[in-house]
């Protein structure tokens, strides 16, 4: 990226990384608006991602990164724009006051079940025990049979380093054992996408690392994820690409490594500043 | 002694008083079913339902917490007779045909507490962390499956302590009904009272009984709630 | 619709009303009395007081009232000639005091269970700060305690006076001719049930409705969130 003048920035993409010939695209958020009420929180935000790709999110708060992220597997429902996931545009319609939502519910349910969420503040189930809440979507929403989950739950959360737990309810876990466990949960329903809502915000800072130790392996293992953090090492180190975001715009977006050595955006800069002490 | 004879005797009170306090028992437990059901209709309308719905709702509840129960029970049991007898009349009898006691006291108590069940429902409902809502749906699962999974489980386990205190408002409650002719624990007790001239004796008998029937329950609905409690604790 | 039958119902059940309030007013005042004076026998500390006191709120909140009034009224009519000898007869011959003394009884038992609750929920960091700056016993129960006490039971206690307002009603039961009382006679002269339900359902919904608003006002008064307030 030697350009003295930058190309539009809300479609400005990356190129693709070398190491994979024919990315096979998973992701493509295109042009995004969203407003809550009088505030537009998205204001035409477009986005892609490979099979393989690690997208960091950054942005202060209010900048909409985690609006943007809710808007993939509609939690939010975007005012305008496209959301394909997997090749699949996800169709949206008009209600009669005016707003967006899904029109088909039956790819709504596929649409989440491709791309699995992890949360800021976990949301386990509290009613089930660690296990239950791996097979919960597994067994009931894609209906498959419960031993097989069981099975593939336990390698799961032996993956997690939580195998001693599955038996426990999410209360008397630590933090990051909690949010460990999501992540199993998470990867239960064989998703082609993982969605990271600032996964390490609500964990004290002891417990910030385990949490980060696993997110790296699954990125190691070529798993595609969009993630919404405020971990700069994160986000320089094992992210692929990073988007930074300001007040609902892209305001830079490249390959992460390359993008924290040369910020190219004075807010950019700033932003990286403040983030380390 | 004499009262011995009177309750234990072969043809004592005892065993008319016992049966009595199991309708109370059944009275209060058909009472509280169909409140739970009105309950989880108005919570459904106060949560979820739109601005029409919603008010609508809270009139009803405001209307049913004002108004004494005593009042409610006579208006379903001369209401529905009338009612009854009017169909009556159409089909070409005449005259007053009452409707069953147990099924009016039944929807009585229902309706009585309806309103407080619906409260307890909602707070159960407020109660679950909107995040673990939010899981659910970002895991795909459909509004049917989310109640029958995630929200119906936690409300019932949330609502436990609080359907407590209305069984026993309910059961307390179930004494009114002897006004239209139920024969419970308390009109049992009255026909008691009336027959042998010893009111004091056969009152007496008849709060012990409720005061059985009041804290065992009370009891049981305590061990249930640690039972169902547990995995919200921390170890 | 009857425009003409509801207004006479309206106006003779608002016959019953000033019965009804006294009802009200005298077994609340009463019941108070008595909640206060039973929460006190619990915290004496003494199991000689606190003992009895412990099993009359058990008792009165484990049963009915409606047997609770029987129990007075027709119950302790077995030992009239002892009330007669004691001159108490003319007391409990009156439904009206039967039915105070029964409503008042059992309010006292509900009430000093909410003021307990109240009691209860005063945090222990507040009292060690009144004691760690000098205030006496007394003083730190009329400057903290019960200002913090009262906030936390206002609610709970609105609630038992709507139920005692309610419970007015089973007056009706040993004859009393409250708004109750008219309306059942009315029902069972003419069986239209649902007018004259309307009608003194009207009634009751007007009282329990200013009632709450007063406490709701007070509550405001007594609220410590509100901004710029000047604590009552």
């Amino acid at each position: 990226m030697m350009a003295t003048t930058r190309p539009p920035l809300a479609l400005h993409i990356a190129p693709p990384t070398q190491r994979r010939p024919k990315p096979v695209e998973k992701i493509a958020l295109v042009k995004l608006r969203k407003s809550f009420g009088l505030i537009e929180v998205l204001k035409g935000v477009s986005l892609k991602a490979n099979e393989g790709d690690v997208v960091s999110i950054l942005g202060s708060s209010g900048s909409g990164k985690s609006t943007l992220l809710r808007c993939v597997n509609f939690l939010e429902t975007p005012d305008s724009g496209d959301v394909i996931l997997c090749g699949e545009h996800v169709r949206m319609r008009q209600r009669s006051d005016g707003r967006s939502v899904p029109a088909d519910p039956a790819q709504l349910t596929r649409v989440r079940t491709r791309a699995a969420m992890v949360f800021q503040s976990f949301n386990l189930w509290s009613h089930r025990t660690i296990l239950e809440n791996v097979i919960e979507a597994p067994v009931h929403v894609q209906g498959r049979p419960r031993k097989d989950c069981v099975e593939e739950a336990e390698a799961l959360l032996d993956k997690v380093g939580l195998a001693a737990k599955r038996h426990d309810y999410p209360a008397v876990l630590s933090g990051g054992q909690q949010q460990r466990a999501a992540i199993a949960r998470a990867l239960a329903t064989h998703p082609e996408v993982l969605l990271f809502d600032e996964p390490t915000s609500a964990l004290d800072p002891e417990l910030v690392g385990e949490v980060l130790k696993v997110m790296r392996g699954l990125a190691e293992e070529g798993r595609t994820m969009l993630v919404v953090t405020h971990e700069m090492g994160f986000a320089r180190h094992v992210s692929t690409r990073t988007l930074f975001l300001h007040q609902g715009l892209v305001e830079e977006e490249g390959p992460s490594e390359e993008m924290f050595a040369h910020p190219r955006t004075d807010r950019f800069r700033q932003f990286i500043k403040r983030a380390q002490p | 002694m004499p009262s011995f004879d009177l309750f234990l005797g072969p043809n004592g009170w005892g065993k008319p008083l016992l049966s009595a306090a199991l309708m109370t028992v059944a009275l209060s437990l058909s009472g509280l079913a169909v409140g739970a059901l009105f309950g989880a209709v108005l919570a459904h309308a106060r949560i979820g339902g739109g601005l029409v719905l919603r008010s609508l709702a809270d009139a009803v509840t405001t209307i049913l917490r004002g108004v004494p129960d005593l009042l409610v029970i006579y208006l379903f049991y001369f209401g529905g007779s009338g009612l009854l007898s009017w169909a009556g009349h159409a089909a070409g009898y005449d005259g007053f045909i009452g409707l069953p006691v147990f099924l009016t006291g039944t929807l009585a108590l229902g309706v009585v507490s309806a309103a407080y069940q619906a409260e307890v429902f909602r707070g159960a409902f407020n109660a679950i962390p909107r995040g673990q809502i939010e899981a659910a749906r970002a895991a795909g699962m459909r509004n049917v499956l989310m109640f029958r999974r995630i929200l119906v489980p936690q409300v019932l386990r949330h609502a436990l302590p609080g359907l407590g205190n209305v069984w026993q408002l309910i059961l307390k409650d179930s004494a009114l009904i002897s006004v239209i002719g139920l024969v419970e624990l308390l009109r049992a007790a009255q026909i008691g009272a009336g027959s042998t001239r010893q009111p004091f004796l056969f009152y007496s008998a008849a709060l012990v009984l409720y005061l059985v029937i009041t804290s065992v329950s009370g009891q049981v609905f305590r061990w249930a709630e640690t039972r169902s409690l547990r995995p919200f604790r921390r170890a | 619709m009857d425009f003409a039958f509801l207004q006479t119902t309206l106006l003779t059940l608002l016959g019953g009303l000033p019965l009804t309030l006294e009802l009200a007013v005298s077994s609340i005042l009463l019941g108070g009395g008595g909640a206060l004076m039973l929460t006190l026998m619990q915290a004496s500390g003494s199991l000689l007081l606190s003992a009895p006191a412990r099993a009359y709120v058990f008792v009165f909140r484990g049963t009915p009232l409606l047997i609770q009034l029987f129990m007075i009224y027709y119950g302790l009519g077995q030992f009239r000639p002892t009330l007669q000898e004691l001159g108490l007869w003319s007391f409990f011959r009156d439904p009206y005091w039967c039915a105070v003394l029964a409503m008042a009884m059992n309010t006292a038992a509900y009430a000093s269970e909410i003021i307990r609750g109240g009691l209860g929920s005063v945090p222990p960091g507040a009292l060690e700060a009144a004691t760690a700056c000098g205030m006496r016993p007394l003083l730190r129960l009329r400057r903290v305690i019960l200002p913090l006490a009262i906030r936390q039971a206002l609610p709970a206690y609105s609630n038992e006076l709507i139920l005692m307002v309610k419970a007015t009603s089973l007056a009706s039961i040993i004859t009393m001719m409250e708004v109750t009382g008219l309306a059942s006679k009315m029902i069972a002269e003419t069986y239209r049930s649902i007018e004259i339900f309307a009608c003194a359902g009207l009634i009751y919904l007007a009282l329990t409705l200013i009632l709450t608003r007063a406490v709701l006002l007070l509550e405001w008064r007594l609220s410590t969130t509100r901004k710029n307030g000047t604590p009552a």
